[in-house]
């Protein structure tokens, strides 16, 4: 009796399908088609005889063209390259691009209010031919509420879905560092928050260059509005995304960081009102600013820049500028260590 | 030519000692790491893809040190993680496109290689929806395909069956074999059910608590033994007092008998018997060793 049919032994070619029925059949598809499209063979497999006789080798009539796999020769760009990708995708998320048309509602209707008093300004001004009713660097105070909304809506979506789904193992496994990551996370939101507020900023502009109401224009308003739009997104986007990235879950992060706005406001509001009716206007000052939106406006563009108070009162003179500046440089740095804190931690699981 | 090599890896933790001493050599093909759980094979891939550092010992991918090319050895290695890693509001197109981003490539050249790996990997038109409702089987190729979104030169893939029902698991590893010949990329695949391996692997790595058990080829492991396994409808008893009558060594084994093979004549008498019993031969096989055996026997190779 001859020996039993066995292709098995061939060295490099262990079988394919299925033989747990027993049957030493060839029943090998068809093995990988030499066509067209292999243009490069990287490493030597060894891949000796060809596939097994009797296993037909043409491809199914019914599938049109199978190129096969393809290697990749062009450019490798490099870390700057993956984290500029990441902070683009990103801030796509932030407003819903590229996701279902769920998540575009949210930002883009916070959006939409922020344009509200652009566009009632603009109307107002091509009516009656008159200054802007609302002043160029007291928009964002008097718009804090929308904006701390959105910052609470949306800077849980650049970290806690990562977390929650496992991502973030997956961009550790690529070329991009941790620091990378979390640069690129806080610079999406950032450049989120920077263009809600400075897109409104810049249509009243142009909308009074256009009108050219009488007067001159208000175009350091106009660029000390933009340099405070700058470091109120870097500050807020640093404590928005640090509040959220302690959690997975996004409505927890919502809930946090909305929790810390409210807080402070409050206690800044709360504390604030009782001093003045002391009569302590100086403690007073130093109460509002508790609030981050006046710690902002009160350290870069009443402090450094020199526009007028946005707040309801004062804010703190003298050497209390460089306190509030230090406040705001402090509450980034606290806010970055803390993300890298709690960075390092989760990519050691 | 090697693609990963090991010497004396060692991976402690305030608790366990992950991987202990571990020395294996791995050349291009694919490669099956095999393990139960806690083994340490995850630990082996962090430490391979520069995220964890070595207690001792030193380890090389691609002809890189980890430990200080880490970096450049994440450019040139995909890696498909055990665990969910995909975002449910992304389509699997976005996420590879993605992906393939992150590790490097410029935005339209990734576009373009997400097409091509989706197709690979088999999906089609659901690619351009959110991955949140997709079944296991797409989630697992999805995961696959953004391992192969750059065109490594290697790529690890976890526990890439986990949770296939068996027609996905054949899909599974049918595909990882075509990674590793018609691809031409080298493929290091864990596993903790030896049987699949067995199917599509050039060479088989064994750890048991951080130790290597054994590194070999699957020629060795699957060597033909010096037996025959014979199966018979009904009388395997009868048939197998009268081999043994006959002077043969009969072994039963489940259904089957294994008969060892003395002289070129044990078959004859084999065929005799079963033909002057009059039983329905069911079939008769070489006997082969199987992965398993590995762990059944002390590894004495």
């Amino acid at each position: 009796m001859p020996d039993l049919p066995d292709d098995r032994d061939r060295p490099g070619t262990p079988d394919l399908p299925d033989d747990r029925n027993g049957f030493d059949t060839p029943s090998r598809p068809a093995g990988p088609p030499a066509g067209p499209g292999r243009t490069r063979e990287r490493t030597a497999v060894p891949e000796t005889p060809p596939a097994p006789s009797g296993a037909p080798s043409a491809a199914p009539a019914g599938v049109i063209h199978d190129i096969g796999y393809r290697h990749y020769d062009g450019v490798r760009l490099g870390r700057a390259h993956a984290a500029g990708a990441l902070t683009l995708h990103t801030l796509r998320g932030v407003f819903g691009l590229g996701r279902p048309a769920r998540s575009k509602i949210i930002p883009f209707a916070l959006a939409t209010i922020m344009m509200f008093p652009t566009v009632v300004s603009i109307g107002v001004m091509a009516l009656i031919k008159r200054d802007p009713i609302i002043s160029y660097t007291g928009y964002a105070v008097t718009m804090q509420v929308v904006l701390a909304i959105f910052l609470a809506a949306q800077s849980p979506y650049t970290v806690a879905p990562d977390l929650r789904f496992r991502v973030l193992p997956l961009y550790l496994s690529r070329p991009v560092r941790l620091l990378d990551y979390v640069g690129a996370k806080v610079a999406a939101m950032t450049a989120a928050m920077f263009l809600v507020l400075a897109v409104p900023l810049t249509v009243l502009f142009v909308g009074e260059l256009v009108i050219d109401p009488p007067g001159p224009a208000h175009t350091s308003d106009y660029l000390t509005a933009l340099a405070g739009a700058v470091v109120l997104a870097v500050t807020l986007s640093c404590l928005g995304v640090a509040i959220a990235s302690f959690t997975p879950r996004r409505g927890l992060g919502v809930a946090a960081v909305i929790a810390f706005y409210l807080l402070t406001s409050a206690v800044s509001g709360a504390l604030a009102a009782m001093l003045e009716s002391v009569n302590d206007y100086t403690a007073a000052a130093w109460a509002w600013v508790i609030n981050p939106f006046f710690l902002v406006d009160a350290a870069v563009q009443v402090g450094l820049l020199g526009a007028k108070a946005s707040g309801p009162t004062t804010y703190p003179a003298g050497a209390g500028v460089v306190v509030t500046i230090l406040a705001v440089v402090a509450l980034i740095a606290l806010s970055v260590t803390a993300l890298i804190l709690r960075y390092r931690k989760a990519a050691s699981r | 030519m090697t693609i990963l090599a090991t010497e004396g890896l060692t991976r402690r933790f305030p608790r366990v000692t992950a991987l202990d001493g571990l020395t294996v050599d791995v050349g291009p093909g694919v490669t099956g790491l095999v393990g139960a759980n806690g083994a340490g094979k995850s630990t082996l891939i962090k430490i391979l893809l520069g995220l964890l550092a070595p207690s001792a010992g030193r380890a090389e991918v691609l002809g890189m040190d980890v430990t200080t090319r880490g970096a450049e050895i994440r450019g040139a290695v995909g890696y498909m993680p055990e665990h969910d890693c995909l975002p449910p509001d992304l389509s699997a197109t976005e996420f590879t496109v993605h992906m393939g981003q992150m590790a490097g490539l410029p935005r339209t050249a990734a576009r373009e290689r997400a097409a091509d790996v989706l197709r690979h990997v088999g999906l089609y038109e659901e690619r351009y929806r959110a991955m949140g409702g997709y079944s296991t089987g797409m989630k697992q190729r999805v995961k696959l395909a953004q391992a192969l979104a750059h065109d490594p030169r290697l790529v690890f893939l976890d526990e890439p069956t986990n949770g296939l029902d068996p027609q996905g698991r054949d899909e599974m590893l049918a595909l990882i074999r075509r990674i590793g010949t018609e691809f031409g990329i080298s493929v290091l695949v864990t596993s903790h059910l030896l049987g699949e391996l067995e199917r599509i692997c050039d060479h088989v790595i064994v750890i048991d608590g951080g130790r290597l058990l054994r590194s070999s080829p699957i020629s060795d492991f699957t060597q033909t033994t010096r037996t025959v396994v014979v199966e018979v409808e009904e009388g395997r008893d009868a048939l197998a007092a009268r081999l043994t009558e006959l002077g043969e060594t009969v072994t039963p084994h489940g259904r089957t008998l294994l008969v060892d093979i003395r002289t070129p004549e044990t078959f004859d008498t084999l065929r005799d018997a079963v033909c002057d019993l009059d039983l329905h031969l069911v079939r008769m096989e070489q006997g082969r060793q199987r992965i398993e055996d590995v762990f059944r026997e002390p590894a004495d190779a």
